[in-house]
């Protein structure tokens, strides 16, 4: 890609971020939403980052992997009960990655 | 002496900067438990951009004028490969669309600001700052002095939260050379973003409609364009709702 395309879609995915994280900011009273469906958004972020884990912990190239050979679906599944458990980040994280590191080198 | 050192960002008046400044730093603090997930979420991004073929120069440009994580790393692959640039910029745009869901939310704590101001609050909240802002207000102000103190907690986190980003991903790339890919690094953003979703499940709507979203991100991958997440958020939301109604209708009832 020349360094001209590369300026171009920066920009343009700069652009991206901006409008679409203020869209409806900008629209201002334009539009109201039902209660309900605003009440509602608040479920939206938590749904956004569970898909892109979701996906990161059971595909591999597109491919489906359940089973319990899966290292990225243990250490996920590890590090999210220690998180509920433990509240604590840096061990959650620590123990996801100790998980996936020695599965691997046993898998 | 301090009222003085922040009157440039806080305002002139005494007590409207005292309310201002406190709500600031109360933001700051709310992010704080984040940082250590944000900053690793930063650092793999930062490195993936290097890992993908971007020179420093436009990976620094890209870090620091795109600020968004999940559509920076869904774009890699896309330039790496030569598409064009419309592919590129509707793939984003298709990754970003929970923005606008989120947008949605914000409008009404922030509609009386002026129309630039509402496009920086907007820009800079990506989906950690949405969370937590969220988790923290959940009622619209009523009053002058809920507006300050929501405006500004919004401020202070975001503000919080921009630093810590762009220091780790400027970090990622400047390290990318150093960190070995047989470390599996790239695993500790996805560790990262499970720390961040797990606090939020505290009632059944939530965890019924996070796990409908993990589900439909899963089975509806294959959608060109990266749709999967933006349905994903659609079902995980409606399924949430759902819940909310049958509960209170049963509530309700005899």
């Amino acid at each position: 890609m020349s360094a001209l395309a590369l300026a171009a879609v920066i920009a343009g995915l700069t652009l991206v971020t901006v409008l679409t994280r203020s869209l409806f900011l900008l629209l201002g009273d334009q539009v109201t939403l039902p209660e309900r469906i605003r009440h509602g958004l608040r479920y939206a972020p938590a749904c956004a980052l569970a898909a892109l884990i979701a996906q990161q912990l059971v595909l591999s190239d597109g491919r489906l992997d359940l089973s319990i050979l899966n290292p990225r679906l243990d250490a996920g599944l590890i590090a999210l009960a220690v998180m509920l458990w433990s509240r604590s980040m840096l061990g959650a994280m620590s123990a996801g990655m100790l998980a996936f590191t020695l599965l691997r080198a046993l898998m | 002496m301090q009222t003085e050192k922040f009157s440039a960002l806080f305002g002139r008046s005494p007590a409207l900067a005292q309310a201002r400044r406190a709500a600031f730093v109360d933001g700051v603090r709310a992010f704080t438990p984040a940082a250590i997930a944000t900053g690793a979420w930063a650092l793999v991004t930062g490195v993936a951009m290097v890992r993908m073929g971007l020179h420093l120069a436009p990976a620094l440009a890209m870090s620091a004028t795109v600020f968004a994580g999940s559509a920076q790393l869904a774009s890699l692959p896309l330039i790496a490969a030569g598409a064009p640039v419309w592919v590129i910029l509707l793939t984003a745009t298709i990754v970003n669309l929970r923005f606008v869901i989120f947008s949605a939310g914000l409008q009404p704590y922030f509609r009386h600001l002026s129309l630039p101001r509402r496009a920086l609050l907007g820009y800079l909240t990506g989906d950690v700052s949405y969370l937590l802002v969220i988790r923290r207000f959940a009622a619209v102000a009523r009053n002058a002095a809920e507006r300050t103190e929501q405006v500004w907690f919004h401020v202070g986190l975001s503000a919080a939260n921009w630093i810590v980003w762009q220091s780790m991903s400027v970090a990622g790339i400047l390290l990318a050379h150093r960190i070995p890919p047989s470390w599996g690094m790239d695993f500790v953003g996805v560790l990262a973003l499970i720390t961040l979703v797990a606090p939020s499940l505290t009632d059944a709507p939530m965890i019924v409609g996070v796990l409908v979203a993990s589900v439909v991100a899963v089975a509806a991958n294959a959608l060109p364009l990266k749709l999967s997440v933006l349905a994903a958020v659609l079902a995980g939301v409606a399924a949430a709702i759902a819940l909310e109604l049958a509960r209170e209708r049963r509530g309700a009832g005899p």
